[in-house]
């Protein structure tokens, strides 16, 4: 196809049609934002780029193009911190990437003959379909906009615990004491907390995110999620208060939205990453120098653990236990240490399934962990 | 016929394209009457083909006579494979439909479109406009008028055969011209174990349409449209240079005679003398005569109702009509090679749809 310039305005517009729907029936916030983006994306290309570059466009350029601006997309996804389930997000980028392919490629030509040679131009009615595409975002946008929860910047140090009863955004500071969350859509960014029994708790409470959060001098957990959804994005754990702390625990959760740990470092804890029956993704963190266990996905969770560098954990580096079902890939574990205590389990394992647990474990890097990848307790190991 | 608002004058593929747009508009049969000499609209188009042993299409899976471009040939080969193949080709631009496919697809568009019921048996010699419409012959009188009436004629060479009528291969051939009829002549005369001489006037370009991509669509048609008289005759007259397809398949045999001197190349001068009395047979793949004045109907329009032209060219509106002659109540449109001073590439599927859904969006104004 030979698109003008306008038709490639309006035909992205209308496409997006698909998509926009579905984020407006799921009400999420994150899924306008996610389309407003994809959008934004695309018609910045299609005028600086796609528009000069390419006088004819075949049909098998929409897949290179569609995985540029995919990693585009989630760039400025992460960069911007849409709160969005990577899950979730892929889906409405790849049901907005197969609707512009059904569009240009049967849906338009059917309702406008002309439609090819007018260089995916889609007529008057398309005009006005792709305007309303367009009001529909920066409207929804503006809505967003308009009820975002209140942001609150700390300056200094503050004497805690804090207890967050509303939706808000809280920016900078030092907090002594710690931070409970008890409502949803509460949003911690770059925050540091010292002390305290917990660093941050978060109970009962979703679409709760917490940015480059500093957690230290905890005496239990310096983050703890029960009963709630939470992403919990390039935090920092350190110099715990006392020998049976964790460092991000999740409990209970199966019943909310799934959670995220991601870019986390944490050193020096009893667990440095600890779920129980939840659905958490835990991806590119970095544990150092935990005495129990590095990594932990137990009590019939649903997790994934996905390019973890886990060093120097005593006894065990990456444990799928009780009846759990994981995804363990890509990670490295580096140097787990032999308990002492004569228990094969704590052998020094850099992955293992424990007490009828079933983990699928593929592409991971063990170096100088004796006891290798096992399985003990009637539990499965699939490579 | 009384009830009748638009005429079609002739009947080959750009008139049943034009006819199945109308009919996707919802011009009923009886608002229609398509005046031609062949009822089976494939027929003409058919017999050339098969005459050059044409097996694919140079057009892509949209290559087809229906009024919307979906579902193309390469859907629907792939729906009756059960198979993706072609939907791959097709996104690599490797699609080519067969003739067979593409005729038997014309033939599902001509009985299922009402075309028996609007066609009329009869040559129309001349075109007048009158108040309101168009007078054609005494056939009446209509609103509307697309004349889709095609090439005028082939382009002979004397004494020889031209590619597009039946004939066989010679033990030593000389086929002159150098565009794709030539081409797919090179390779029948050399499977069929002759020697041949190509006789070109000028080297051929290798492109997989017609012309190029862009001139298919507004994009490259809004600068041609721009384009004043004289540089649009210089513009149409460049981008009539013979050309084939790029591709082993026609790169490979072509190689492989000219090593082993079964195929030879020579220009059109002195040498031509010499190839033709070598030649036991002369194919002529020169394509068609060119110009409105080698058409009667047309030339008659011309001369009758002193209508704007340069150099061979009709001078026509955008879409396709006549200036002089169309206004807000009627509508006089050429399809096929005269219309190439609105889509250069008139002469193929793509132009036929063009000047047909032009047409089309007349006919419903004024409806």
């Amino acid at each position: 196809m030979s698109y003008t310039l306008i038709g490639r305005i309006q035909s992205r517009l209308l496409s997006a049609l698909p998509a926009l729907l579905v984020a407006l029936g799921i009400h999420r916030w994150w899924a306008i934002e996610l389309v407003a983006l994809m959008l934004a994306v695309g018609l910045a290309l299609d005028v600086l780029v796609y528009h000069r570059a390419l006088a004819y466009q075949p049909g098998w350029l929409a897949l290179p193009l569609g995985l540029l601006e995919l990693a585009i997309v989630y760039a400025a996804m992460r960069e911007l911190t849409i709160a969005a389930p990577l899950r979730g997000a892929l889906g409405l980028y790849a049901l907005a990437w197969i609707s512009a392919q059904v569009f240009a490629h049967a849906v338009l030509p059917r309702l406008r003959l002309e439609y090819a040679e007018a260089g995916g131009e889609p007529g008057r009615l398309g005009a006005l379909t792709a305007v309303a595409v367009a009001l529909t975002v920066v409207g929804g946008l503006g809505g967003a906009y308009a009820v975002r929860p209140p942001t609150v910047h700390l300056h200094g140090t503050v004497q805690g615990p804090l207890v967050i009863r509303h939706a808000e955004t809280l920016v900078g500071g030092v907090v002594k004491g710690g931070i409970d969350i008890r409502a949803d859509h509460v949003t911690l960014r770059k925050v540091t907390v010292v002390g305290g029994t917990y660093g941050v708790n978060v109970e009962h409470a979703q679409h709760v995110m917490l940015d480059r959060v500093r957690v230290l001098h905890f005496t239990l957990d310096a983050v703890r999620a029960v009963d709630a959804g939470v992403m919990v994005k390039d935090c920092s754990v350190t110099a715990p208060a006392g020998p049976l702390t964790t460092g991000v625990l999740i409990s209970y959760s199966m019943g909310r939205p799934m959670s995220m740990v991601s870019g986390c470092t944490i050193v020096g804890v009893r667990e440095g990453i600890s779920t129980h029956s939840s659905m958490v993704d835990v991806m590119d963190n970095h544990v150092v120098g935990t005495s129990v266990r590095g990594i932990s996905l137990s009590e019939m969770s649903m997790d994934r653990a996905s390019g973890n560098v886990v060093e120097s954990a005593n006894g065990i580096g990456i444990v799928c236990m009780d009846h759990s079902m994981c995804e363990i890939e890509h990670n490295t574990v580096a140097g787990a240490k032999v308990d002492g205590n004569g228990d094969p389990s704590r052998h020094g394992v850099a992955i293992e399934a424990y007490f009828y647990a079933e983990a699928t474990v593929a592409k991971n890097t063990v170096i100088a962990s004796p006891g290798g990848v096992a399985a003990f307790d009637q539990s499965t190991i699939e490579r | 016929m009384a009830s009748a608002r638009c005429a079609i004058v002739g009947s080959g593929l750009a008139a049943l394209a034009t006819y199945t747009t109308l009919r996707h508009g919802g011009v009923a049969p009886e608002e229609i009457v398509v005046f031609g000499t062949h009822a089976d609209p494939t027929s003409v188009w058919a017999r050339r083909a098969a005459s050059i042993r044409q097996q694919h299409m140079r057009s892509e899976s949209d290559g087809h006579l229906a009024a919307a471009a979906f579902p193309g040939l390469a859907v629907r080969e792939a729906a009756r494979r059960i198979s993706v193949r072609p939907l791959l080709q097709t996104v690599t631009n490797r699609y080519r439909p067969t003739v067979d496919a593409f005729l038997a697809d014309a033939e599902r568009l001509r009985s299922t479109s009402g075309w028996e019921r609007s066609f009329v048996e009869r040559r129309i010699a001349r075109v007048r406009a009158v108040d309101g419409g168009f007078q054609l012959d005494g056939e009446g009188s209509f609103a509307h008028v697309l004349i889709a009436t095609g090439h005028p004629g082939l382009a002979r060479v004397p004494g020889a055969v031209h590619a597009y009528e039946p004939h066989e291969y010679a033990a030593r051939v000389a086929i002159v011209g150098a565009g794709m009829a030539a081409a797919t002549e090179w390779l029948n005369a050399l499977a069929a174990g002759s020697e041949v001489v190509s006789i070109r006037r000028r080297e051929p370009l290798r492109r997989p349409l017609n012309l190029p991509r862009e001139y298919f669509s507004k994009r490259g048609l809004e600068s041609f449209h721009r384009l004043a008289p004289p540089q649009r005759a210089v513009a149409l007259h460049e981008l009539s240079t013979p050309s084939y397809p790029p591709g082993a398949a026609w790169d490979e045999p072509i190689d492989r005679a000219l090593r082993q001197g079964r195929l030879r190349i020579v220009g059109r001068s002195s040498d031509d003398a010499q190839s033709t009395a070598w030649a036991e047979q002369v194919i002529s793949a020169t394509g068609f005569t060119a110009g409105f004045a080698a058409d009667p109907l047309l030339a008659d329009l011309v001369a009758e109702h002193a209508l704007a032209t340069h150099d061979r060219w009709i001078v026509l509106d955008s879409d396709s009509t006549v200036p002089d002659l169309t206004d807000d109540v009627r509508t006089l449109s050429l399809a096929g090679v005269a219309g190439q001073w609105a889509f250069p590439a008139s002469d193929t599927i793509a132009g036929a749809k063009y000047a047909a859904r032009a047409f089309l969006r007349r006919v419903c104004r004024t409806r």
